[in-house]
């Protein structure tokens, strides 16, 4: 059973994206796919093959470290040439601790996953998405999969193997859980988003845009000054590198100046449109339509304009 | 209260230049303290002045991360560890077992606190590779700390959700930019910050390579705009009206 590709993600949705990657490494390294479940066994999805269940770990919710450990326990015993997780912050944790455990190289929020037989390749991001660099590492590897970057794989195991790994504890205790208030809005799911930044003077300006993202069926999302510094919108409706990372069928970005930490959450946008006053602004480089004018006159125009037009 | 506070000069995103090919320029690149890096040592400086003790800035990489180290002592650090490290060559668990030797070697500490990530790579691998290698508990980003006596409640934020988690002294812990706001130092604590201590270690001297390979960058080049950059004339209304036209050509009206 040595030589597989194992999957993990504490989201089942993610779970089955990151399978998709690693049918990309298993088939370049004539290797199997592992969806793995963790304490107790999930529903996932039917399909020819093998899913793992590491039995010992009890209780609701496995922790990043948990999860690291029981995960590093059965690696140790069934030497899998890579272990895939989904890049959320909880699985960015787990897989960094669990290269660190089996001593190990560990990929960051790779794309275009591949295998040569001796090791994973995969694409990423760096320097605020400026540039992408091709990253390798050696079997056996841990690696993270962008969320969102692959479709769900639709072949999921239906066979279980159980494997005990025995009890694991956490040095923390998870005392309380909050959702985090976002109105109801997926970012990552809209189709369209308008989204505000330092340009909108005053808080209560806000809802012009709103009312312009719900006229277009749209989510209002803002860039990080608005929800960090200022704290006029919760950080769900943050985009950029350490918010959320979106990719509507259209973009409209409204007094955003542009900083790469913001592209880098939108630049996978289908259609980008800006508006903003300074027509140097770093916005219109990633932008398909720039309008160079002032939020306050335009905004309400395309409002009449979209109200004329149904 | 002992708090480490680990740091990294970053590429300056905003200065790194691309040669003819769409290469990043690295050999000389502008660096800068990693933007979320200062919310780090603001955190540190804030449980010292609850708790009382020192902070102890690290940083891993080449003789320019000294002026990052000098920027954290400026906020108000009490001393520097400088770790010299080829930057263009370690890889993320390469960096957090230097860092685990030189907190190792000056330790222990109380609390050891990193950012989410680095404004440049963005990995988040670091900080729980450390926690990993130091042996503590460790919880990630953090957007509230509260240590009281031997434990610690710590609020985590998520991507839908906020977790509040209680732990136990000592443990690593990596900070979200919402915890709190950098302070600016003034130029007094700047003129004095040349005068406090840094120790210089060397990285393969105190954390041994062995025979991890890591990972590696094969290539790196810039993604080429796809975007088509069309400029829309006119007053608010008549652009308001060439841009919902160009919107539907492209179908991405609702």
């Amino acid at each position: 059973m040595s030589g597989d590709v194992w999957v993990y993600s504490e989201s089942e949705g993610v779970s089955a994206e990151v399978a998709s990657a690693a049918q990309d490494v298993a088939r370049g390294a004539s290797a199997e796919v592992r969806v793995v479940d963790i304490g107790s066994p999930r529903q996932g999805i039917r399909g020819s093959g093998v899913r793992l269940l590491l039995k010992g770990p009890s209780g609701p919710d496995v922790s990043p470290a948990v999860a690291a450990e029981a995960l590093a326990r059965a690696a140790k015993d069934l030497s899998p040439v890579a272990v895939l997780l989904g890049a959320t912050r909880d699985g960015r944790e787990a897989a960094s601790r669990l290269a660190a455990k089996l001593g190990v190289g560990c990929m960051a929020e790779v794309v275009k996953l591949a295998s040569d037989g001796q090791g994973v390749t995969g694409e990423r991001n760096v320097y605020a998405g400026k540039v992408v660099a091709k990253t390798r590492c050696q079997f056996p590897a841990v690696v993270t999969v962008k969320t969102g970057a692959y479709p769900r794989a639709e072949a999921l195991p239906e066979r279980t193997q159980e494997v005990e790994v025995g009890q694991v504890s956490d040095r923390s205790k998870v005392v309380g859980r909050e959702k985090k208030a976002a109105g109801g809005v997926d970012l990552r799911s809209a189709k369209v988003i308008v989204s505000a930044g330092r340009g909108v003077k005053k808080r209560e300006d806000l809802s012009m845009l709103e009312d312009l993202a719900v006229t277009m069926h749209g989510a209002l999302g803002c860039s990080r000054p608005l929800s960090a510094d200022l704290g006029w919108l919760p950080e769900e409706h943050h985009i950029g590198l350490t918010g959320v990372t979106v990719k509507p069928d259209l973009y409209l970005a409204i007094g955003i100046s542009g900083q790469l930490q913001h592209v880098a959450g939108m630049k996978d946008s289908k259609i980008v449109a800006s508006i903003n006053t300074d027509k140097d602004a770093p916005i219109f480089q990633a932008s398909d339509y720039c309008i160079v004018g002032d939020l306050y006159q335009v905004v309400p125009a395309l409002r009449r304009a979209l109200s004329a037009r149904r | 209260m002992k708090i480490a506070v680990c740091v990294k000069h970053a590429v300056d995103e905003a200065e790194l230049r691309l040669d003819t090919e769409g290469r990043p320029v690295l050999a000389g690149a502008a660096g800068k303290m990693s933007t979320f890096d200062k919310n780090a040592v603001e955190e540190g400086l804030r449980l010292k002045s609850a708790h009382q003790g020192e902070v102890v800035v690290f940083v891993v990489g080449a003789a320019e991360s000294k002026k990052t180290l000098k920027e954290a002592l400026a906020m108000g650090a009490d001393r520097g560890v400088f770790v010299a490290a080829d930057p263009l060559v370690i890889d993320a668990l390469r960096t957090a077992s230097m860092l685990a030797a030189a907190i190792r070697r000056s330790g222990p500490y109380d609390v050891v606190i990193c950012s989410e990530g680095s404004s440049d790579t963005y990995t988040g691998q670091v900080p729980p590779m450390l926690g990993e290698l130091l042996g503590v508990a460790y919880v990630g980003y953090a957007r509230k700390i509260e240590v009281t006596g031997g434990s610690a409640r710590v609020e985590r934020s998520l991507e839908d959700s906020v977790e509040a988690v209680e732990t136990s002294v000592p443990f690593a812990v990596s900070v979200v930019s919402e915890i709190n706001e950098p302070r600016y130092p003034t130029l007094v604590q700047i003129m004095q910050a040349s005068k406090k201590p840094i120790e210089e270690l060397n990285g393969g001297e105190i954390a041994p390579p062995g025979t991890i390979s890591g990972v590696e960058v094969v290539s790196m080049s810039s993604q080429p705009s796809t975007r088509k950059h069309v400029m829309i004339e006119g007053g608010p209304d008549e652009a308001a009206a060439k841009l919902l036209d160009a919107l539907s050509r492209e179908g991405v009206l609702k």
